[in-house]
């Protein structure tokens, strides 16, 4: 156990290992997951999906459909017609579509039964007439103003298909390629893929009487579904409960309303029963939200001894039918793209556009892994180029501690030369880069990400984070809070911050979250705010109840060099003689009266020169270096990723099992969009792989050896010193792996996944070249 | 033997040690024979088609998806699900091994990881890496890389060979 | 959850029972390890009004020794069970290595010998939800849509190009394996080379009132054969190509490749390839002989 110093001197213990304090009713089959729980008179829910890509509905008769024995009601567009979306900027999505169909999976109306056959079969009657529409599937489709618009109601003279375009230019980038020595420029290509949580999204409604709703979700933003669930019914905040149960993980892919949390909530307050809708894990491909596939340009110059003096970067993201949160995301592809090098003169173009595919939203380091996949690989190649060492070029451009970044963040903790030093000597980079022989070869790569938004989604000067706390004559501390564990461990880090404050074991502290009924608002797990602004509420409470206490403590003891650790509430001058954790909250509240705290998080007013740079700034940065050593095989190009090292800049870690098992999953879905993981669709607009046995997400075969290596660069606004672990680190691993690659055969992977074929054409390009560079030799 | 189809079956077998009978639909899964009829919703449908072993159970001491079981398939067999493996509330060394090791993040899989490991164990109570690998292949986790799912297989049979780990 | 189609379950003890059965309700299918039927039920591929299951009858699981000194091994015996055997494993270690290629380990403890020969042939295109197939609009193996007439995979070929994907068939057809198959009509063995059709549609030559019984193996030829699965992962998945290969110093190397279309193809010219070239131009001779197409799931 390590320890953290408070400014006050007071050391906080935080940082056990093992098990979380929630864990075991997960090993024992006791967790109650949304589709675990049953309720009486139970009805469930089952969709129609749109069979074309772009159509016009023109009717659509549910006649037979609300004909069938056992059916109780039917919803279509119009009996929803309220339109919605996560972002207060982008209102485009509609529970069940109105008026058109955007892509193949569209919900088009949706039933509630007697079960899920009857409900089902019900939906298979429902007859739609549609007069289909010309289809845009491409970013040139969407960027060509010829073409058909998916939001009609956007169109203005000239309007293409693009939800938004962002540029920003930072310095005087033309003198920095002026001042370079080398400037290259490529084009990268990164896929669509998707979360395949092994939940699928599930949702349960329960009307009451009094005309109250209660939704239980696998959602991971209870806050925000209780306010569009509430838009959308048309019904008072206030008669909205929304508890999140055991929730089977969403790396962002449960970030957003669904249709069948809206349709579950609409059936059960039209049949007045309860509904359960659960979507098929087809429908999870079609809900989707996930990576957005990326088309990508970068220019980059250096000079000789390494310095990055400029860059332009520009994106085009084919983001599906909705905008989900493609308005951040096409601010997110500029904002980080140097993080975390110093850059003083670029600028970037970034376009979010609109195809009748399935729409794309947040995916674990969401907007930032695909320009980190160009930015990175171009490091590695500017670094051959000027025969540099592709470590010693990112050690000459970090970013330093506790400065300012050209396009206005505020830099504080960074450990990321440390990360780098360490992953080196680990894998021993230096000595095997060039000389593993043909066909293995090892990668580096860095990057940073946010821990939290400073803005919230929706503008206000409200608390984005709050905890209450209440101890009682037990000794038992419960914790209340809005946050969403989604599986990442969220109830643990509050309760070791809590604990560690109070001195008593995590296991003590009962977590009581994500029931918008009971626990104070939080915004979700998203974006890898929780520990950071809801760690720091948890340890704003913790905080009081701790002086109380001590207080209290202080006055029985006869002194005020009062401790709290291991479960006892002592003088350190006279540790034998203890009271009991218990005891002394008996004899606060005796003192104080009932014990109740709350605390709230607020990230700070920074002021940045640049006033529109409303998307991106965080309170604090994670930094992460990955080393990846990979065997290709030349006959079949197949690609083996044998191992990774990767070390993180967490700040401190709240529990290290924890922390390493955030950078383990974030490596390996790395290694899975390394890979082979792809949201392909047909020409016509049809997913290719919508099950597990045709997306390709690795199983433990393919899942290389991982060294994590914590490093605890203590931020000091972090509570007790804590940055993000959950989205950071898989930000490294793939362009690490196309740098592996480069070193094992000599082929830039400027296209990912690096499947079999590809890397058989790139290899087969590289002799090609080969020969015809020997043939000139020889002419 | 009648040789007319029966719509409806009555079932007769032991799960987690207690004897059931039940008059089923002919269609039923064993995974919904589990969950529905039987309330016991550790078992989980994570894919519904085979792909990803969530459902896993034992059947007469194999380990079998139960999402692609009939249930008509369990007549007189003993099962043994999530919920029976801890006897007289004491964790198995695995689940130990699991919880140490914080082997479930989100809990989705960790049932069909459980009792797979499980079914091997009690086949094979010192098996080797190669064959933990094996049995982790058939299951997908979305959350942990494997990676500390392996570490707690290879802590429960450390401890269970009265090794140190 | 998705659901199953309705139908009804018959449980027949012996081989007699379920040949009868069989003869009774032609539209029945057989069930044994399910790993593949019930997915493909889910899917709504088919929706037949009985299944027949085949888990009851003890004796389709043996796995006993001939008189010639082969392998009488029962269709109902588990690809583990097949795997594990130490008589498998000595004389045909090529099988025991197909059994363990199968899909995951699970599976291997669930599916059947007999049910591995009797898979489908597999398509992208085909093995997907109603939901799927109604949006691409079918195609020639689901006979039905508006598409019904095209093969998404060849749309200027005639056929279907569904590829067959049982893992154990190219070994067993090098070990000159026959199928036993059992109808009230009586029964015949059926060498496994001439088991499979050649279009995607028809890739089975067993009558529908036909029982598969039993796998049964002469004594093993001389020299190695070897088993190799290609593959996207480790594990679970269907192949993107199977081969076997034996190799007799006298009579040279032989090689069967699946996974590339609707039966596993015995290549041929080999030995003179062999003669001519050594291994590489075997290798060589054999990807001529290839062409893969993008149906595999």
């Amino acid at each position: 156990m390590s320890e953290h110093e408070k400014p006050s001197g007071e050391p906080v213990p935080v940082g056990r290992r093992g098990g979380k304090i929630d864990g075991l009713p997960k090993i024992t089959g006791a967790a109650r997951f949304t589709d675990d729980l049953t309720l009486p008179g139970m009805l469930h829910g089952a969709f129609l999906r749109s069979p074309h890509a772009h159509a016009r509905i023109l009717s659509i008769d549910v006649s037979a459909a609300a004909a069938l024995p056992g059916v109780y009601a039917v919803l279509t567009g119009a009996d929803l017609p309220t339109p919605y979306g996560v972002i207060p900027v982008a209102q485009d999505e509609h529970a069940l579509a109105v008026g058109k169909v955007l892509f193949i999976g569209d919900e088009v109306a949706a039933v509630a039964a007697v079960d899920q056959e009857t409900a089902r079969r019900a939906a298979a009657l429902i007859r739609v007439e549609y007069e289909p529409l010309e289809g845009v599937f491409t970013i040139e489709d969407a960027l060509n103003p010829d073409k058909p618009l998916l939001h009609d109601e956007r169109r203005r003279k000239g309007d293409t298909n693009v939800l938004r375009r962002v540029f920003q230019k930072y310095g005087d980038p033309e003198a920095g390629f002026a001042e370079a020595d080398v400037i290259l420029e490529s084009s990268y290509d990164y896929p669509g893929s998707t979360h395949v949580p092994l939940e699928t999204q599930v949702a349960l409604a329960q009307p009451h009487p009094d005309g109250k709703l209660t939704l239980w979700s696998s959602t991971q933003i209870p806050h925000y579904l209780h306010r569009i669930v509430a838009k959308v019914l048309g019904m008072r905040e206030q008669d909205v409960r929304v508890i999140k149960p055991d929730v089977g993980a969403g790396y962002g892919g449960k970030s957003d309303p669904f249709a069948n949390e809206l349709c579950a909530a609409a059936l059960a307050r039209k049949t007045g029963r309860p509904v359960k809708f659960i979507l098929d894990r087809e429908e999870v491909f079609y809900a989707h939200r996930g990576r957005h596939p990326t088309r990508m340009t970068l220019k980059m110059g250096v000079t000789k001894d390494g310095r990055i003096t400029a860059a332009d970067f520009k994106a085009w993201a084919a983001g599906g039918a909705y905008a989900s949160y493609g308005v951040v995301t096409a601010y997110y592809f500029g904002v980080f793209l140097p993080l975390p090098y110093k850059l003083d003169h670029w600028q970037f173009e970034s376009h979010r556009c609109y195809t009748n595919h399935p729409p794309c939203g947040p995916k674990r380091g969401h907007g930032a892994i695909q320009p980190r996949f160009a930015l990175e690989l171009h490091l590695d190649k500017l670094a051959h180029a000027i025969g540099m060492s592709p470590e010693a070029l990112r050690l000459k451009n970090t970013v330093e501690p506790d400065t300012e970044t050209s396009n206005g963040l505020r830099i504080t903790s960074v450990a990321l030369k440390e990360c780098v030093d360490k992953v080196v000597a680990a894998s021993g980079y230096l000595e095997k880069r060039g000389k593993l022989g043909p066909n293995r070869g090892i990668g580096l790569a860095t990057s940073a990400y946010m821990c939290g938004a400073l803005h919230p989604i929706v503008q206000s000067e409200m608390p984005q984070s709050a905890v209450q706390i209440c101890a009682d004559r037990s000794g038992r501390v419960s914790i209340l809070s809005g946050t969403a564990d989604i599986g990442q461990g969220s109830n643990h880090m509050l309760a070791a911050i809590v604990a560690g404050r109070l001195g008593i074991p995590e296991t003590d502290c009962v977590v009581l979250e994500s029931d918008t009924g009971l626990t104070p608002v939080d915004l979700g797990s998203y974006s890898s705010r929780v520990t950071f602004f809801a760690g720091n509420a948890a340890k704003m409470a913790a905080e009081q109840l701790y002086a109380v206490i001590r207080a209290a403590a202080a006055e029985k003891l006869g002194g005020d060099d009062v401790v709290m650790a291991g479960g006892k509430v002592f003088r350190a001058s006279a540790p034998e003689k203890a009271l009991e954790f218990a005891d002394a909250v008996q004899l606060a509240e005796e003192r104080h009266g009932t014990l109740g705290f709350v605390g709230h998080y607020k990230p700070p007013k920074i002021g940045s020169r640049f006033r529109r740079q409303s998307v991106g700034p965080s309170p604090a940065y994670s930094f992460t270096a990955q080393v990846a050593e990979v065997v290709v095989d030349p006959e079949t190009g197949f690609v083996t990723v044998e191992r990774i090292w990767a070390a993180h800049d967490c700040g401190k870690a709240l529990n290290p099992t924890i922390v390493e098992g955030q950078i383990e999953g974030c490596v390996y879905m790395g290694v899975g969009e390394a890979l082979g993981e792809e949201q392909s669709y047909t020409k016509t607009g049809l997913h290719r792989a919508p099950s597990i046995l045709e997306y390709k997400i690795p199983t433990v075969f393919e899942t290389p050896e991982i060294t994590t290596i914590i490093v605890e660069s203590n931020d000091k606004e972090g509570p007790y010193g804590a940055k993000e672990a959950g989205e950071g680190p898989q930000l490294s691993t793939v362009p690490a792996i196309a740098n592996a690659i480069f070193d094992a055969c000599g082929v830039w992977m400027n296209e990912a996944p690096f499947t079999p074929d590809r890397v058989l054409k790139a290899i087969e390009r590289r002799d090609r070249e080969a020969r015809r560079a020997a043939a000139e030799e020889g002419a | 033997m009648p040789t007319e189809p029966d719509a409806d079956l009555v079932l007769t077998l032991r799960v987690n040690g207690d004897r059931k009978r039940l008059l089923i639909p002919a269609n039923r899964t064993l995974l919904n024979l589990l969950r529905q009829d039987l309330g016991l919703t550790g078992s989980k449908h994570g894919c519904d088609v085979g792909d990803c072993g969530a459902c896993t159970v034992l059947m007469n001491g194999a380990p079998r998806l139960s999402c692609v079981t009939l249930a008509a398939d369990a007549e007189g067999a003993e099962l043994l699900t999530v919920e029976g493996v801890s006897v007289g509330g004491a964790l198995h060394p695995l689940q130990a091994a699991f919880h140490e090791q914080v082997a479930a993040q989100c809990g989705y899989c960790t049932p069909g990881f459980i009792m797979a490991l499980k079914a091997l164990f009690d086949e094979r109570p010192d098996p080797s890496d190669e064959e933990l690998n094996e049995v982790l292949g058939a299951n997908i986790c979305r959350c942990t890389g494997y990676t500390k799912i392996l570490a707690a297989a290879r802590q429960a049979r450390e401890r269970m060979n009265g090794r140190s780990a | 959850m998705l659901p199953l189609p309705t139908f009804s379950v018959l449980s027949p003890r012996s081989v007699a029972d379920a040949v009868g059965m069989l003869t009774d309700h032609p539209e029945a299918r057989l069930i044994a390890g399910g790993t593949d039927l019930l997915p493909s039920m889910k899917y709504g591929l088919f929706s037949p009004p009985a299944l027949i299951r085949l888990g009851g009858v003890a004796a389709l699981q043996d796995i006993t020794t001939t008189e010639e000194g082969g392998l009488r091994i029962g269709s109902g015996a588990t690809l583990r069970a097949v795997g594990r055997d130490p008589r498998v494993q000595r004389l045909y270690p090529a099988l025991a290595a197909a059994t363990r290629t199968v899909a995951t380990s699970t599976i291997q403890a669930m599916g059947t010998l007999g049910g591995n020969l009797m898979l489908d042939t597999r398509c992208a295109w085909y093995n997907q939800s109603s939901f799927w197939r109604g949006a691409l609009g079918g195609c020639l193996k689901c006979h039905s849509g508006p598409e019904g007439a095209i093969c998404h995979v060849a749309p200027k070929g005639k056929g279907c190009y569904a590829a067959h994907s049982a893992d154990t068939a190219p070994g067993l057809l090098l070990y000159g394996a026959e199928v036993e198959l059992v109808s009230s009509r009586g029964a015949r063995q059926v060498a496994v080379s001439a088991l499979y059709g050649e279009d995607g549609r028809d890739w089975i030559r067993r009558a529908p009132d036909e029982l598969l019984t039993a796998v049964i193996l002469p004594p093993p030829p001389p020299g190695a054969v070897v088993h190799r699965k290609l593959r996207a992962r480790a594990s679970i998945d269907y192949p993107l190509l199977l081969t076997a290969a034996a190799f007799d110093p006298e009579g040279g190397p032989r090689v069967v490749v699946s996974a590339v279309g609707p039966r596993p193809i015995l290549l041929s010219g080999l030995a003179e390839a062999f003669r001519d070239g050594g291994v590489e131009a075997v290798a060589e001779a054999g990807y001529k002989q290839v062409s893969p197409l993008s149906t595999h799931v």
